[in-house]
Protein backbone atom coordinates (compact mmCIF):
# COMPACT_ATOMS: atom_id res chain seq x y z
CA UNK A 1 0.00 0.00 0.00
CA UNK A 2 1.54 3.34 -0.99
CA UNK A 3 1.37 6.39 1.23
CA UNK A 4 -1.62 7.95 -0.54
CA UNK A 5 -3.62 4.76 -0.17
CA UNK A 6 -2.63 4.49 3.48
CA UNK A 7 -3.71 8.06 4.27
CA UNK A 8 -6.95 7.63 2.34
CA UNK A 9 -7.68 4.44 4.30
CA UNK A 10 -7.14 6.30 7.59
CA UNK A 11 -9.58 9.05 6.58
CA UNK A 12 -12.20 6.61 5.31
CA UNK A 13 -11.85 4.60 8.51
CA UNK A 14 -12.55 7.76 10.52
CA UNK A 15 -15.73 8.31 8.51
CA UNK A 16 -16.78 4.70 9.07
CA UNK A 17 -16.22 5.16 12.81
CA UNK A 18 -18.36 8.27 12.72
CA UNK A 19 -21.15 6.40 10.95
CA UNK A 20 -21.19 3.86 13.78
CA UNK A 21 -22.18 6.70 16.13
CA UNK A 22 -24.79 8.30 13.85
CA UNK A 23 -28.43 7.34 13.30
CA UNK A 24 -28.88 5.58 9.95
CA UNK A 25 -30.58 8.58 8.33
CA UNK A 26 -27.62 10.85 9.17
CA UNK A 27 -24.79 8.59 8.06
CA UNK A 28 -22.33 10.01 5.54
CA UNK A 29 -21.18 8.53 2.27
CA UNK A 30 -17.71 7.02 2.62
CA UNK A 31 -15.52 7.63 -0.41
CA UNK A 32 -12.72 9.78 -1.84
CA UNK A 33 -15.10 12.47 -3.07
CA UNK A 34 -17.15 12.77 0.13
CA UNK A 35 -17.58 16.45 1.06
CA UNK A 36 -16.44 17.16 4.62
CA UNK A 37 -17.00 20.90 4.92
CA UNK A 38 -19.05 23.47 3.04
CA UNK A 39 -22.51 23.62 1.49
CA UNK A 40 -22.38 20.10 0.07
CA UNK A 41 -21.25 18.47 3.31
CA UNK A 42 -23.70 16.58 5.49
CA UNK A 43 -21.44 16.47 8.57
CA UNK A 44 -22.27 18.84 11.39
CA UNK A 45 -19.43 20.66 13.14
CA UNK A 46 -19.11 18.12 15.98
CA UNK A 47 -18.99 15.24 13.49
CA UNK A 48 -16.22 16.97 11.54
CA UNK A 49 -14.28 17.49 14.78
CA UNK A 50 -14.66 13.77 15.53
CA UNK A 51 -13.29 12.85 12.11
CA UNK A 52 -10.36 15.26 12.45
CA UNK A 53 -9.51 13.90 15.91
CA UNK A 54 -9.61 10.30 14.67
CA UNK A 55 -7.47 11.11 11.64
CA UNK A 56 -4.95 13.10 13.72
CA UNK A 57 -4.71 10.32 16.28
CA UNK A 58 -4.22 7.62 13.65
CA UNK A 59 -1.59 9.67 11.78
CA UNK A 60 0.22 10.50 15.00
CA UNK A 61 0.36 6.84 15.99
CA UNK A 62 1.40 5.67 12.53
CA UNK A 63 4.18 8.23 12.04
CA UNK A 64 5.10 8.54 15.72
CA UNK A 65 4.95 12.35 15.79
CA UNK A 66 2.24 14.80 16.81
CA UNK A 67 0.37 15.88 13.68
CA UNK A 68 -2.09 18.77 13.72
CA UNK A 69 -4.52 19.20 10.84
CA UNK A 70 -5.96 22.46 12.09
CA UNK A 71 -3.05 24.82 12.45
CA UNK A 72 -2.99 28.34 11.00
CA UNK A 73 -1.66 27.08 7.69
CA UNK A 74 -4.66 24.84 7.14
CA UNK A 75 -7.14 27.50 8.15
CA UNK A 76 -5.69 30.24 5.95
CA UNK A 77 -5.77 28.31 2.68
CA UNK A 78 -7.89 29.55 -0.20
CA UNK A 79 -9.08 26.00 -0.79
CA UNK A 80 -9.82 24.39 2.55
CA UNK A 81 -8.10 21.06 3.20
CA UNK A 82 -11.44 19.95 4.62
CA UNK A 83 -13.50 20.42 1.46
CA UNK A 84 -13.50 16.73 0.62
CA UNK A 85 -11.79 13.50 1.55
CA UNK A 86 -9.57 14.05 -1.49
CA UNK A 87 -8.38 17.52 -0.46
CA UNK A 88 -7.75 16.29 3.06
CA UNK A 89 -5.71 13.40 1.69
CA UNK A 90 -3.60 15.82 -0.35
CA UNK A 91 -3.05 18.05 2.68
CA UNK A 92 -2.02 15.17 4.91
CA UNK A 93 0.45 13.97 2.28
CA UNK A 94 1.93 17.47 2.21
CA UNK A 95 2.34 17.48 6.00
CA UNK A 96 3.86 14.01 6.00
CA UNK A 97 6.34 15.04 3.34
CA UNK A 98 7.70 17.56 5.86
CA UNK A 99 8.03 15.21 8.81
CA UNK A 100 8.83 11.98 6.96
CA UNK A 101 9.83 12.56 3.32
CA UNK A 102 8.78 9.63 1.15
CA UNK B 1 -15.69 -2.66 46.03
CA UNK B 2 -13.15 0.11 45.72
CA UNK B 3 -14.46 3.48 44.57
CA UNK B 4 -12.25 3.65 41.48
CA UNK B 5 -11.81 0.00 40.62
CA UNK B 6 -11.20 -0.40 36.89
CA UNK B 7 -10.72 3.32 36.35
CA UNK B 8 -7.64 5.03 34.98
CA UNK B 9 -6.88 8.49 36.33
CA UNK B 10 -4.31 11.06 35.30
CA UNK B 11 -3.08 13.55 37.89
CA UNK B 12 -0.76 16.38 36.98
CA UNK B 13 1.75 17.47 39.58
CA UNK B 14 1.44 14.08 41.26
CA UNK B 15 4.79 14.03 43.04
CA UNK B 16 3.90 16.29 45.96
CA UNK B 17 1.28 18.39 47.69
CA UNK B 18 -2.35 18.16 46.65
CA UNK B 19 -1.54 16.19 43.50
CA UNK B 20 0.17 13.48 45.50
CA UNK B 21 -2.71 13.34 47.99
CA UNK B 22 -5.20 12.85 45.15
CA UNK B 23 -3.01 10.31 43.34
CA UNK B 24 -2.56 8.28 46.54
CA UNK B 25 -6.32 8.39 47.15
CA UNK B 26 -7.12 7.12 43.66
CA UNK B 27 -4.56 4.33 44.09
CA UNK B 28 -5.95 3.35 47.48
CA UNK B 29 -9.42 3.16 45.93
CA UNK B 30 -8.38 0.80 43.15
CA UNK B 31 -7.56 3.09 40.23
CA UNK B 32 -4.59 2.92 37.93
CA UNK B 33 -2.92 6.30 38.12
CA UNK B 34 -0.75 8.13 35.62
CA UNK B 35 1.23 10.97 37.12
CA UNK B 36 2.51 13.84 34.99
CA UNK B 37 5.25 15.87 36.64
CA UNK B 38 8.56 17.48 35.87
CA UNK B 39 10.36 15.67 38.68
CA UNK B 40 11.14 12.09 39.59
CA UNK B 41 8.28 9.92 40.85
CA UNK B 42 7.58 9.92 44.57
CA UNK B 43 5.01 7.12 44.43
CA UNK B 44 6.01 3.50 43.99
CA UNK B 45 2.67 1.66 43.81
CA UNK B 46 2.42 -1.00 41.11
CA UNK B 47 -0.64 0.71 39.65
CA UNK B 48 1.21 4.03 39.38
CA UNK B 49 2.82 5.03 36.10
CA UNK B 50 4.95 8.15 36.14
CA UNK B 51 5.52 10.31 33.10
CA UNK B 52 8.24 12.91 33.45
CA UNK B 53 7.07 15.90 31.45
CA UNK B 54 7.57 19.64 31.58
CA UNK B 55 4.00 20.92 31.78
CA UNK B 56 5.16 24.36 30.70
CA UNK B 57 5.85 22.90 27.25
CA UNK B 58 2.71 22.13 25.18
CA UNK B 59 4.65 20.01 22.71
CA UNK B 60 6.10 17.92 25.54
CA UNK B 61 2.56 17.26 26.83
CA UNK B 62 1.43 16.14 23.39
CA UNK B 63 4.41 13.81 23.14
CA UNK B 64 3.54 12.39 26.57
CA UNK B 65 0.04 11.63 25.31
CA UNK B 66 1.50 10.03 22.20
CA UNK B 67 3.27 7.64 24.58
CA UNK B 68 0.06 7.03 26.52
CA UNK B 69 -1.81 6.06 23.36
CA UNK B 70 0.65 3.18 23.01
CA UNK B 71 0.11 2.01 26.58
CA UNK B 72 -3.52 2.56 27.52
CA UNK B 73 -6.86 2.40 25.75
CA UNK B 74 -8.97 4.40 28.17
CA UNK B 75 -8.60 7.37 30.45
CA UNK B 76 -11.49 8.04 32.80
CA UNK B 77 -10.51 10.81 35.17
CA UNK B 78 -8.19 13.79 34.81
CA UNK B 79 -7.17 16.06 37.65
CA UNK B 80 -5.45 19.20 36.45
CA UNK B 81 -3.58 20.01 39.63
CA UNK B 82 -0.08 21.14 38.68
CA UNK B 83 0.52 24.82 39.24
CA UNK B 84 3.31 27.28 39.86
CA UNK B 85 3.04 30.40 41.93
CA UNK B 86 5.10 33.56 42.03
CA UNK B 87 3.53 36.11 44.33
CA UNK B 88 4.82 39.58 43.59
CA UNK B 89 3.59 43.11 43.04
CA UNK B 90 2.59 43.43 39.37
CA UNK B 91 5.04 46.27 38.69
CA UNK B 92 7.99 44.10 39.63
CA UNK B 93 6.70 40.67 38.57
CA UNK B 94 9.30 39.11 36.24
CA UNK B 95 7.62 38.49 32.87
CA UNK B 96 9.16 35.02 32.75
CA UNK B 97 7.47 34.12 36.03
CA UNK B 98 4.15 35.42 34.72
CA UNK B 99 4.60 33.41 31.53
CA UNK B 100 5.39 30.26 33.50
CA UNK B 101 2.15 30.63 35.48
CA UNK B 102 0.14 31.03 32.27
CA UNK B 103 1.82 27.99 30.73
CA UNK B 104 1.59 25.61 33.68
CA UNK B 105 -1.62 26.81 35.35
CA UNK B 106 -3.77 27.44 32.29
CA UNK B 107 -2.29 26.26 29.00
CA UNK B 108 -1.24 22.85 30.35
CA UNK B 109 -4.75 22.05 31.69
CA UNK B 110 -6.12 23.00 28.28
CA UNK B 111 -3.74 20.67 26.43
CA UNK B 112 -4.14 17.85 28.98
CA UNK B 113 -7.93 18.14 28.92
CA UNK B 114 -8.21 18.17 25.15
CA UNK B 115 -5.87 15.21 24.75
CA UNK B 116 -7.69 13.32 27.52
CA UNK B 117 -11.02 14.06 25.85
CA UNK B 118 -9.81 12.14 22.81
CA UNK B 119 -9.67 9.04 25.00
CA UNK B 120 -12.93 9.83 26.77
CA UNK B 121 -14.93 10.30 23.58
CA UNK B 122 -14.22 6.68 22.70
CA UNK B 123 -15.52 5.33 26.01
CA UNK B 124 -18.20 8.02 26.27
CA UNK B 125 -17.36 8.61 29.92
CA UNK B 126 -15.03 11.03 31.58
CA UNK B 127 -14.46 13.35 34.50
CA UNK B 128 -12.18 16.37 34.22
CA UNK B 129 -11.48 18.12 37.50
CA UNK B 130 -9.46 21.31 37.70
CA UNK B 131 -7.86 22.38 40.94
CA UNK B 132 -8.60 26.07 41.33
CA UNK B 133 -7.86 28.41 44.17
CA UNK B 134 -9.45 30.72 46.70
CA UNK B 135 -7.24 33.39 45.14
CA UNK B 136 -9.85 33.70 42.38
CA UNK B 137 -12.34 35.11 44.83
CA UNK B 138 -10.05 36.75 47.40
CA UNK B 139 -7.80 38.42 44.79
CA UNK B 140 -4.80 38.84 47.13
CA UNK B 141 -2.21 41.51 46.41
CA UNK B 142 0.70 39.95 44.55
CA UNK B 143 -1.38 37.19 42.98
CA UNK B 144 -2.61 39.03 39.88
CA UNK B 145 -1.41 36.48 37.34
CA UNK B 146 -1.86 33.45 39.59
CA UNK B 147 -5.45 34.40 40.40
CA UNK B 148 -6.15 35.19 36.76
CA UNK B 149 -4.89 31.80 35.60
CA UNK B 150 -6.98 30.04 38.26
CA UNK B 151 -10.05 32.05 37.25
CA UNK B 152 -9.31 31.00 33.70
CA UNK B 153 -9.44 27.36 34.80
CA UNK B 154 -13.11 27.70 35.71
CA UNK B 155 -13.90 29.31 32.39
CA UNK B 156 -11.92 26.59 30.61
CA UNK B 157 -13.94 23.92 32.39
CA UNK B 158 -17.23 25.65 31.70
CA UNK B 159 -16.64 25.90 27.95
CA UNK B 160 -15.26 22.37 27.74
CA UNK B 161 -18.32 21.17 29.66
CA UNK B 162 -20.41 22.33 26.70
CA UNK B 163 -18.11 20.78 24.11
CA UNK B 164 -17.67 17.47 25.93
CA UNK B 165 -21.16 17.15 27.41
CA UNK B 166 -22.46 15.07 24.49
CA UNK B 167 -19.64 12.60 25.20
CA UNK B 168 -20.76 12.18 28.83
CA UNK B 169 -17.65 13.98 30.02
CA UNK B 170 -18.09 16.44 32.88
CA UNK B 171 -15.73 19.33 33.61
CA UNK B 172 -15.65 20.98 37.03
CA UNK B 173 -13.37 23.06 39.20
CA UNK B 174 -12.50 22.72 42.87
CA UNK B 175 -11.33 25.97 44.39
CA UNK B 176 -9.18 24.97 47.33
CA UNK B 177 -8.11 27.07 50.26
CA UNK B 178 -4.67 26.89 51.84
CA UNK B 179 -3.30 23.47 52.70
CA UNK B 180 0.13 22.75 54.13
CA UNK B 181 2.27 22.29 51.02
CA UNK B 182 5.50 23.31 49.32
CA UNK B 183 3.61 26.03 47.45
CA UNK B 184 2.24 27.49 50.67
CA UNK B 185 5.71 27.66 52.18
CA UNK B 186 6.66 30.16 49.45
CA UNK B 187 4.22 32.71 50.85
CA UNK B 188 4.51 34.87 53.98
CA UNK B 189 2.88 32.93 56.79
CA UNK B 190 1.30 36.00 58.38
CA UNK B 191 -0.39 36.86 55.09
CA UNK B 192 -1.85 33.35 54.80
CA UNK B 193 -2.95 33.28 58.43
CA UNK B 194 -4.78 36.60 57.96
CA UNK B 195 -6.61 35.26 54.90
CA UNK B 196 -7.58 32.05 56.67
CA UNK B 197 -8.84 33.98 59.70
CA UNK B 198 -11.23 35.85 57.42
CA UNK B 199 -12.84 32.74 55.93
CA UNK B 200 -16.33 31.63 57.01
CA UNK B 201 -14.67 28.41 58.16
CA UNK B 202 -11.41 29.84 59.52
CA UNK B 203 -9.04 26.91 59.22
CA UNK B 204 -6.68 25.36 56.70
CA UNK B 205 -8.05 22.77 54.29
CA UNK B 206 -7.36 19.12 54.99
CA UNK B 207 -6.81 16.28 52.54
CA UNK B 208 -10.27 14.97 53.46
CA UNK B 209 -11.87 18.30 52.54
CA UNK B 210 -10.31 18.15 49.09
CA UNK B 211 -10.92 14.44 48.46
CA UNK B 212 -14.58 14.79 49.45
CA UNK B 213 -15.23 17.13 46.51
CA UNK B 214 -12.94 15.25 44.13
CA UNK B 215 -14.93 12.08 44.87
CA UNK B 216 -18.18 13.98 44.34
CA UNK B 217 -17.12 15.32 40.94
CA UNK B 218 -15.71 11.95 39.88
CA UNK B 219 -18.71 9.90 40.99
CA UNK B 220 -20.85 7.97 38.55
CA UNK B 221 -23.86 9.69 40.09
CA UNK B 222 -22.45 13.12 39.20
CA UNK B 223 -23.04 12.82 35.46
CA UNK B 224 -25.47 15.77 35.69
CA UNK B 225 -22.97 17.96 37.54
CA UNK B 226 -20.79 19.91 35.14
CA UNK B 227 -19.47 23.45 34.58
CA UNK B 228 -19.45 24.01 38.34
CA UNK B 229 -16.89 25.58 40.62
CA UNK B 230 -16.96 24.56 44.28
CA UNK B 231 -14.91 26.58 46.73
CA UNK B 232 -13.85 25.14 50.06
CA UNK B 233 -14.09 26.92 53.39
CA UNK B 234 -16.96 29.20 52.50
CA UNK B 235 -15.08 31.18 49.85
CA UNK B 236 -17.45 32.38 47.16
Amino acid sequence: MDRREEVLAIILSALESLNLELPEAERVKVGPTTPLFGPDATLDSLSLVSVIVDVETALTMRWDAPISLTDDRAMSREISPFDTVGTLTDYVLELLQEIAPA
Amino acid sequence: MDLYSGKTALVTGATRGVGRIIAEHFLSEGASVIGFARGEPSLTAAAYHHVQVDLADPMAIQKAFLGLHKQITRLDIVVNNAAVLTSQYAMIMPPAAAQAMVNVNLLAPFIVSREAAKFMRKSKWGRIINIGSMAVSLEPIGDSVYAATKAGLSTLANVMAKEFGPMNVTCNTLGITAIESDMLSQLPRDKIDAIIAGLPVPRFATAADILNVVDFFAAEASSYVTAQTVFLGGVN
